[in-house]
């Protein structure tokens, strides 16, 4: 009975444990949508992996940022945002990202699209921590 | 027993999940601006029976069980912040379970049995209840003169020698550039949304991401679904008011809130750098900014930067970044009125300063409203 009474108080942590994590993982950010730290992948980039993490702020007239900063230290060249549909280009390294803002109000938004370069094609998604 | 015990144990332990669990995302769902809920083109009146009252913020419910054919059903009534209705001399015993009531109102978007009651009558009276009126003192009809410490310079609070008293009843609700003349509510909720444009000199994403909020009826503020504070002017703009309380000896003023958290702000005076101090402020950017105050002349002149982006810095949504700047202005042109003036600069969301203003009226001898956020849904 004892393993019972752990498993469910174990079950009653767990739940307030992951309501804290999305209570705390919704640190806002009213400004510049784009600006801040993204975590996601790139699918299929046969030459950087999957995983991509994209670093962008904002200076009041471009955006200007990095990919996989620490490894790959890939500047961003590049970045438009059409605030009317809210798609986003970005342009870093040979790489083209073509992806749109969603969830725009959600501290956890996120960018899906598609990617090429020279690691190949496919889709994109990341989302803002 | 043994089984009695285990089994009363599972249920109370249940009962707990269940509590945190709902405890840590009932603020996700607590909102003032009603429009995110209730659709204010879409009326309906009901007829029914109370069967409870839930006197708590953000906004009340009265539950109505109204007659459906052969049936009864529940309805939702959700009025005003108890706060507000207290202030206007009703409470929680205003409605009694058993009372017949007749509500106007309009209905929740979803469709579910809800609506804010804009109207409640007592059905065998017709008495009006949880009514909520302007109760902004009324100004003498000549104006009395600025209060002063002994050095001439004008008082913000209350009369040197006594205590209490708040600033209240802003004349705007919400940020517009000086000159602009168009609808909103007190939420910032504007009447037509073709006239955003006209709010502020904003740049392209940032009145698209206004439009966006506007379009979403000011359900995203962070304010009231995370309780962000209410920085930059917008702490000045709520009818819970504020209180200036000048600290001379440590040449500082606090700014004490009542919305929001009911948290504070401090403006130095003593010609510091606006730069994080290791010992105290150096967390950076901050929800209220560095400010440093310097009398000029019956003005007192602040400047403030080092804000974050993690609030909305005004009712209605528009946005700031953290290359936000302000210069305010408070001229307490008689004891009864503070006139503000605000200078936003922002060269990451607006094309160039503008400038909004606004008069709060002195309301004496009274204390802060004890209102906080996180008692939203609690």
């Amino acid at each position: 009975m004892f393993q019972r009474i752990c498993s469910v108080l174990l079950k009653g942590a767990s739940l307030v444990a992951v309501s804290y994590f999305f209570s705390a993982a919704t640190n806002a950010q009213e400004g510049h949508p784009l600006k801040g730290s993204w975590i996601g992948e790139w699918s299929g980039n046969s030459d950087l992996g999957e995983f991509v993490l994209v670093v962008m702020d904002w200076d009041g007239s471009a955006v200007s940022g990095m990919i996989n900063p620490g490894t790959d230290n890939m500047g961003i060249e590049n970045v438009d945002l059409n605030p009317e549909d809210w798609s986003v280009t970005i342009e870093s390294g040979g790489y083209t990202i073509e992806a749109v803002i969603e969830n725009l109000e959600l501290p956890s938004r996120a960018l899906v699209g598609t990617w090429r370069g020279p690691g190949g094609e496919g889709n994109f998604e990341i989302v803002r921590q | 027993m043994t089984v009695m015990k285990y089994s009363r144990i599972k249920t109370y332990i249940n009962v707990l999940m269940t509590y945190f669990a709902l405890a840590s995302i009932g603020s996700v769902f607590a909102h003032h601006p009603i429009y995110g809920k209730f659709d204010p083109d879409e009326s309906i009146q009901i007829n029914g029976i109370v069967t409870k009252v839930d006197w708590r913020s953000p906004h009340i419910h009265v539950f109505v069980n109204v007659a459906s054919g052969s049936d009864v059903v529940n309805w939702a009534v959700e009025m005003e912040n108890p706060y507000i209705l207290l202030a206007n001399n009703w409470d929680d015993t205003s409605l009694q379970p058993g009372d017949a009531i007749a509500v106007s109102g309009i209905r929740a978007r979803n469709g579910s049995r809800q609506l804010w009651g804009e109207d409640v009558r007592l059905a065998d009276t017709g008495r009006a209840v949880y009514t909520v009126g302007d109760t902004e003192p009324q100004k003498p009809l000549a104006a009395r003169p600025v209060p002063r410490w002994p050095d001439g310079t004008p008082a913000l609070g209350a009369e040197p020698g006594s205590t209490g008293g708040v600033w209240s009843y802003p004349t705007s609700k919400a940020l517009v550039e000086d000159g602009v003349d168009l609808a909103m509510d007190d939420y910032g909720q504007l009447a037509n949304i073709a006239d955003a444009s006209k709010v502020a000199p904003m740049q392209d994403w940032a009145l698209a991401r206004y439009v966006h909020r506007q379009e979403r009826f000011l359900q995203d503020d962070p304010m009231y679904l995370d309780c962000k504070p209410p920085g930059g002017p917008r702490q000045y703009q709520s009818d819970l008011g504020f209180q200036l309380i000048e600290d001379r000896k440590s040449a500082r003023i606090f700014v004490l809130l009542g919305s929001g958290n009911r948290n504070y702000r401090i403006i130095y005076l003593d010609d510091r750098d606006q730069v994080g101090r290791v010992t105290g402020d150096d967390d950076n950017p901050l929800f209220y900014g560095r400010s440093v105050g310097a009398w000029e002349g019956d003005t007192l002149v602040v400047n403030t930067t080092g804000f974050n982006e993690g609030f909305w810095f005004t009712n209605g949504g528009l946005p700031h970044t953290n290359l936000l700047s302000m210069v305010e202005k408070f001229t307490r042109v008689s004891q009864d009125t503070m006139q503000y003036e605000v200078t936003i600069n922002d060269p990451g969301a607006y094309t160039r300063p503008w400038t909004a203003s606004w008069e709060l009226s002195w309301v004496g001898g009274q204390e802060l409203p004890y209102s906080l956020c996180q008692h939203n849904r609690q």
